[in-house]
């Protein structure tokens, strides 16, 4: 559409962003790399190592968002569909935080009470 | 309502600056936000209700389920780099070269399949160990009666599957244990396995070979579903044997035991497959414009489908961007 070509004109010479960016990218995929391996090597603790990797990994996925997928520009026109689905996603990890905090204790107690009937069962037996 | 200007923008007044057809995308786009946000959930949800802290009930790693890091880490590069090439061939597109475009969607497709290449590679992997849900044994020594009580139909599931694989290896593990011991294995005693120069794998196999082999250890009731058996061998041990002999011996193949590997093998295969289904229709759709470019029939009135394919190839990397830390990494 006529419409388009002259939105890709406005924005002047993209060529370099999208070098930059996407070499930027490729650094924070190597970075996440070598904290994985660092915590496999002992020098960075589990949570550590984890924060970071996550954070770039949120990095990347901004970067690929506001310039690759145009949000730059388009921000004030996409906003109102985008900012929903994250609300949502929001509000899942909410609901689900009782799952994720009090999991592995709530197992664990749950094992012991199975195990509890199990030898309940065997010794009641005549 | 969004009307794409067909003509001259500024004759309408109405309506959003914006093509249809790229809204229509960021419409889908955020129901698959919705999709993943909901796989990535559960998995999170179920990974974080597993120990952290006992030395055999935990979460199996990369390296426990035959992972490869650095193929995760290729795939990663791959989709940022098609990533710059689509957005490459949208901007050549707004400058009239259609030429450059073509070449950068023909990029693009090729490293498509080069991503699916890798992930094809990847699954082979899994599956010639057997690493699919419900082939993986969950018991291995050291997790406790509690667990094994808990797990007690998926130990005997477990116990018939290995018990008819080895009847492909029997011959093999047979002539192992003789070569080992230096005698007949009617013949091995149990001082000659203690031996400390008998190597695991072989320990391994003799016990596999006795204490799971004979036909009337396993009890079976009318629909043909092991009830129990009476082997001297419990199935953490089973497991414990079968992780031994194949670490050992790599080129024997049996289902391992590897404590949640089930839940790792749903949870890896859910994810990435699904990713590899928009993959696949993202190349599907990146070859039809290259035929259209290698034909020569690329022009202006594409460059909105550029951008819109672009869009979806873009979320695309962004899912693996956040899967390859969740499964690969962390």
């Amino acid at each position: 559409m006529a419409d388009s070509q002259a939105h890709g004109d406005h924005h002047g010479n993209l060529f370099p962003i999208y070098m930059s960016i996407a070499g930027a990218l490729a650094v924070c995929t190597a970075a996440s790399f070598i904290v994985n391996q660092m915590v496999g090597g002992h020098v960075l603790t589990a949570m550590v190592g984890f924060l970071l990797i996550l954070s770039v990994a949120i990095i990347k996925a901004f970067l690929v968002g506001y310039i690759f997928m145009h949000l730059k520009w388009d921000w004030n026109l996409l906003y109102f569909i985008i900012i929903p689905a994250f609300v949502l996603g929001l509000m899942m990890v909410i609901i689900l935080l009782p799952d994720t905090v009090i999991g592995p204790s709530r197992d664990a107690a749950e094992a012991i009470a199975i195990s509890n009937e199990f030898t309940k069962e065997l010794t009641e037996k005549p | 309502m969004t009307q794409a200007a067909a003509h001259d923008p500024s004759h309408s007044p109405m309506g959003m600056p914006l093509p249809n057809g790229k809204l229509a995308m960021w419409l889908f786009l955020v129901t698959e936000i919705m999709f993943f946000t909901a796989l990535i959930g559960t998995y999170l949800i179920l990974r974080s209700s597993v120990p952290h802290d006992h030395p055999v009930i935990k979460w199996p790693t990369p390296h426990d389920v035959h992972l490869s890091e650095p193929a995760g880490a290729i795939n990663t590069f791959v989709l940022i780099l098609s990533s710059l090439t689509v957005v490459l061939a949208h901007y050549a597109a707004t400058k009239g070269n259609f030429k450059n475009a073509t070449m950068y969607i023909l990029v693009t497709t090729l490293l498509g399949f080069v991503f699916m290449g890798i992930k094809a590679w990847e699954y082979k992997e899994k599956i010639s160990h057997d690493i699919l849900p419900g082939k993986v044994g969950e018991l291995v020594p050291g997790m406790g009666l509690n667990r094994e009580k808990q797990f007690h139909q998926v130990g005997m599931q477990y116990v018939e599957r290995v018990r008819g694989q080895l009847t492909h290896y029997e011959e093999k593990l047979t002539k192992m244990v003789e070569t080992d011991t230096g005698k007949a294995l009617a013949n091995v005693t149990h001082a000659d396995i203690e031996n400390k120069k008998i190597t695991k794998g072989t320990k391994a196999a003799y016990l596999l070979l006795t204490k799971l082999k004979p036909e009337g250890v396993i009890n079976k009731d009318a629909q043909q579903v092991v009830t129990s058996y009476d082997s001297p061998l419990s199935p953490a041990e089973i497991g414990g044997a079968v992780n031994d002999l194949m670490h050992d011996n790599p080129d024997i193949h049996l289902s391992p035991a590897i404590p949640f590997g089930n839940m790792w093998a749903s949870c890896y295969f859910a994810m990435t497959g699904f990713h590899a289904l928009h993959v696949l229709g993202g190349i599907v759709i990146f070859g039809v414009i290259s035929l259209i470019g290698l034909m020569g029939k690329l022009g202006p009135q594409h460059t909105n489908m550029l951008e819109v394919t672009g869009l979806y190839w873009h979320f695309v990397d962004i899912v693996w961007i956040f899967l390859f830390p969740l499964l690969y990494l962390v």
